[in-house]
């Protein structure tokens, strides 16, 4: 097993290699610098090119991909230039606000859509069956940001329950109980949103994957050796039919860590999503680049954490 | 005649489907793209570097007037110093929190600021400097000098003294040559003495600045212009004490900047949530007096929802509230709704030349350009109705430009006599200048009788900017000159201005909007050696009114008045621009507030450390 990561390892360094190859080459075709936006008489072209020199983004982009590589090495990983700060801090603030969310995103998938899918899958055709894919059916034609809107407008304003934006109330002390109690509050609105579309997928899965295996000859084996219904549920069907749930486990962690841009932008809560989608339309490319190389390295670490996690799962597909 | 009657039913269509659409959401999530937006001088809160591209909601049909508004909230009096206020920024974008005025970058971030700093000069109506401020000045013509004095009493919120030195600071930091913003180079910097040299670090200190004793220094410059005293003149102190010891280089970065700020406002910072609020209480050591409350918050807050939350009570002020949201939610209860002019202007350019790097100016060369001809550009003038497009996409809350010099500067602005909606006299002005129709398609030829086809470059963003570009592109096609979108398209901010700054030559006209600074004097945009001057239009006369503009002369304000209502009216002759509007701004303010006011005239008593809350119950 270890072998085996190791070697997906090393197999993926290459693949970031062209990764950020490649977003740097595409990056240098876009319109614009992190200067050009800068469209102020107070400020005279003579200064804005000295900047652009001190900057080096006079430079070719190779030229300027290997600086960044160089640097990136030695564990610069360069300056933002609207920030005012080191990328790392800039990316930092926002990753720890996503991952708040993602976890707790996370969480809620999984706590709420697998219990519906077990629950469905069970008992298909039933009346519940019917009502919960009633709901993952509205629930893939809903668009989040129109969900986002209304759970905010209806929870957060109308009934005034939960806060209506930020990640943390003004004012509370970070490190006090209070401040926690503050940030999960304003992580409850947000996470819901996000999870109440997002587990439809996962309800969906598992609703038939229950549906096709208790039709396999396997479990009317078991049920004719004897096995109680509820051991059959629980011990042979609902081990296999978790497969495609774990098998996307990874990738879904990687795509939460992406941050949802539109929950983020309603919610004013600041995180991954708005910070990649400012970065390019400022054209703040040291931060972009930065984030791209990021979302590469975790989307091959989610699909290994897939793999891995498929393998506990399921013996049979254990690598050799 | 077909063609044309299809795409205007296209475009009719378009038009009604996007109204009816804007009459189904109240609530317009898009994101805001920048209209391209700079100041002419940097100053205190009239600087704006960037600003969010409004879109118009027409479908309530309600046309407002900005003057119908009032200025200042109806409850006034003596504030009780007690209670909490909660501020609401309309952000679609955390702010990035680089909270020092030497250093900041955002625009969110100077308003972030304007809460527990102030600007050490105070400004009038005119955006003139005071005498009002923590620091005085006194201008000495005759040597050329400018005496800055501290007054007595003035703190900083750690106690420390406000001193000349920290006035200075300011200027020593700007000018260092490890600084790596972007200021340092207006006439308020460039025209001390010695400052060229210690930029570019030959000298140790500026030459010119001369600190007398604790509370005086003397400055030195090489000629007093009148831009000195409209925001020229540096108008923040930097606490000296508090970033002892520290690089230049370091101090945008530091904790001193992002986390624990201080200033001499009324209100002093308690903690910072990065991107997302500020929360402040009262500094009772505030060299004007007691503030008016015990705490204030500041949050950004997503423009989707924003008006919910002025609604519901949760905030009781939102600045930078989004303008076209206003019809939808105008008679919202328990608020009073504010506005006031905005320093800022849209318009449509022509590219009359193209922009020498080497020489570093303008070559005006209208003579090799298709938009070269006046007549052509008054004919193109005539043909747009900017009065309905104001009432129609804006509701009224853009309004028909007439004069480069908006009313903004309301002490320089004078109505000029533009062309007028007209399109018979657009197209008896085409037809005598001789573009005519000559293979009968419906569309004029130039004067030589070769097919004329004008690309017109317009930015994307928000709801309106397609209608909108269309609307001009009908209005123009309607007087029979062919013009298309470059591209085909809305094209993309960076990539505008891009084209724009490069003198793309498949640009001939452009829509674009500019920011006015505090100083009225507009050769940063439109004189021979602006990079800015996207048109490239430079004329003697034209160069000599803007060099007399902002000559020692015109300190005299009638004086600079008439030389910009000159050169408005050259503007008018020679059209390089059409400007298309003007806009202004609302601000929702809770009924408990008192003492708020958006007005820009100087006012002891609407101060904002004078702002306070009526009593809970």
């Amino acid at each position: 097993m270890l072998k085996f990561t190791i070697r997906r390892l090393i197999i993926s360094f290459p693949q970031i290699i062209l990764l950020s190859i490649l977003v740097f080459f595409l990056g240098s075709l876009m319109p614009g610098d992190a200067l050009s936006g800068l469209i102020d008489p107070t400020v005279p072209i003579e200064q804005i090119e000295r900047l652009r020199e001190q900057m080096g983004l006079n430079n070719p982009w190779y030229i300027q991909y290997r600086d960044w590589m160089f640097a990136m090495l030695q564990g610069d990983f360069g300056t933002s230039f609207f920030k005012q700060q080191p990328v790392l801090d800039v990316i930092g603030d926002r990753m720890l606000n996503t991952v708040w969310l993602s976890l707790f995103s996370a969480v809620l998938i999984y706590l709420i859509g697998i219990p519906l899918g077990l629950v469905s899958g069970r008992w298909n055709d039933s009346p519940l069956d019917s009502l919960i894919t009633g709901y993952t059916y509205l629930g893939f034609a809903t668009p989040t940001f129109i969900f986002g809107l209304v759970l905010l407008l209806v929870f957060g304003y109308t009934l005034g329950w939960f806060p209506t934006g930020g990640s943390v109330g003004a004012g509370v002390t970070p490190g006090t109980f209070e401040y926690v109690v503050s940030k999960i509050q304003h992580l409850i609105l947000p996470s819901f949103a996000i999870a109440l579309i997002g587990l439809v997928g996962t309800v969906q899965y598992l609703r038939s994957g229950i549906i096709e295996t208790k039709q396999k000859d396997f479990i009317t084996l078991a049920r004719a050796k004897g096995v109680t219904e509820g051991k059959v549920y629980t011990r042979h069907i609902f081990r296999n039919s978790i497969l495609p749930i774990a098998a996307f486990f990874g990738y879904e962690i990687t795509a939460l860590l992406g941050g949802s841009l539109f929950i983020e932008t309603i919610y004013g809560y600041p995180g991954m999503g708005r910070l990649f989608l400012e970065s390019i339309s400022i054209r703040d490319f040291s931060v972009a680049n930065v984030l791209i190389l990021m979302y590469g390295m975790l989307a091959i670490i989610g699909t290994l954490l897939s793999d891995i996690i498929l393998s506990i799962v399921d013996p049979r597909i254990r690598i050799k | 005649m077909t063609k044309i009657s299809w795409s205007r039913f296209l475009f009719l269509m378009t038009l009604a489907l996007v109204l009816a659409l804007a009459a189904c959401g109240g609530d317009s999530s898009e994101e805001d793209t920048s209209t391209d937006d700079a100041s002419t001088e940097e100053s205190g809160d009239e600087e704006s570097s960037e600003e969010s591209g409004e879109e118009g909601d027409a479908a309530t049909g309600e046309v407002y007037n900005y003057e119908d508004f009032e200025k200042t909230v109806s409850k006034t009096g003596d504030p009780s110093g007690e209670g909490t206020l909660n501020i609401g920024y309309s952000s679609d974008t955390p702010f990035e929190g680089t909270l020092n005025w030497a250093f900041y970058q955002g625009a969110p971030d100077a308003d972030m600021m304007a809460h527990f700093d102030e600007a050490v000069l105070a400004m009038d109506a005119d955006f003139q400097y005071t005498n009002e401020g923590a620091v005085q000045y006194e201008m000495n013509e005759e040597d050329n000098t400018v005496t800055f004095t501290v007054r007595d009493g003035v703190n900083w919120h750690d106690g420390e003294p406000l001193t000349i030195q920290d006035y200075v600071s300011s200027y020593e930091i700007i000018g260092h040559p490890d600084y790596d913003g972007v200021r340092g180079s207006t006439d308020g910097f460039t025209l001390i003495e010695g400052y060229e040299e210690y930029r570019s670090g030959d000298a140790d200190s500026i030459s010119g600045i001369e600190i007398v004793d604790e509370q005086t220094a003397v400055f030195t410059y090489t000629e007093l212009a009148p831009s000195l005293t409209a925001g020229g003149f540096w108008s923040y102190a930097f606490p000296t004490h508090y970033y002892e010891g520290m690089e230049v280089s370091e101090m945008a970065a530091a904790p001193e900047t992002r986390e624990n700020p201080i200033g001499i406002g009324p209100y002093k910072v308690d903690s910072i949530v990065p991107g997302e609020s500020i929360s402040m209480s009262k500094f009772e050591d505030y060299w004007r007096g007691e503030p008016g409350l015990s705490e204030v918050t500041v949050r950004v807050i997503a423009p989707s929802s924003i008006a919910s939350a002025v609604e519901s009570g949760d905030i009781d002020i939102a600045k930078s509230f989004p303008t076209d949201q206003y019809p939808d939610v105008a008679d919202m209860e328990g608020v009073e709704w504010l506005a006031n002019i905005d320093g800022a202007y849209t318009y449509i350019g022509f590219k009359l030349g193209s922009w020498d790097a080497e020489e570093g100016k303008v070559n005006y060369n209208p003579e090799e350009m298709k938009m070269g001809d006046v007549e052509l550009r008054r004919a193109m003038w005539h043909a747009i109705d900017n009065d309905a497009i104001g009432e129609r996409f804006y509701n009224g809350l853009r309004w028909k430009a007439t004069s480069l010099i908006t009313p903004y500067h309301a002490n320089w602005h004078e109505e000029v006599e533009v062309p007028a909606y007209d399109p018979e006299e657009a197209n008896s002005i085409l037809d005598a200048a001789g573009y005519e129709d000559v293979d009968g398609d419906g569309m004029r030829e130039d004067t030589e009788g070769e097919p004329l086809s004008i690309n017109f470059a317009s930015m994307s963003g928000g709801d309106i900017a397609e209608p909108l570009a269309n609307y001009y592109i009908q209005s123009w096609r309607d007087i029979g000159l062919n013009v298309e979108l470059t591209n085909g398209r809305l094209i993309e901010f960076n990539s505008f201005y891009d084209m724009v700054e490069n003198d793309d030559p498949e640009i001939d006209i452009y829509q674009g909007a500019w920011g006015v600074g505090s100083d009225v004097d507009p050769s940063g945009l439109y004189g021979p050696d602006a990079p800015f001057n996207y048109t490239r239009y430079e004329t003697e006369e034209s160069t000599e009114l803007l060099t007399a503009g902002n000559s020692q002369e015109a300190l005299d304000t009638d004086y600079r008045k008439d030389i910009y209502n000159q050169w408005s009216e050259l503007m008018v002759e020679d059209i390089p621009v059409i400007p298309t509007l003007y806009r202004a701004f609302v601000t929702p303010v809770n009924e408990r507030v008192i003492n708020y006011s958006e007005d820009y005239e100087w006012n002891e008593d609407l101060l904002w450390y004078r702002v306070g809350v009526e009593d809970a119950e």
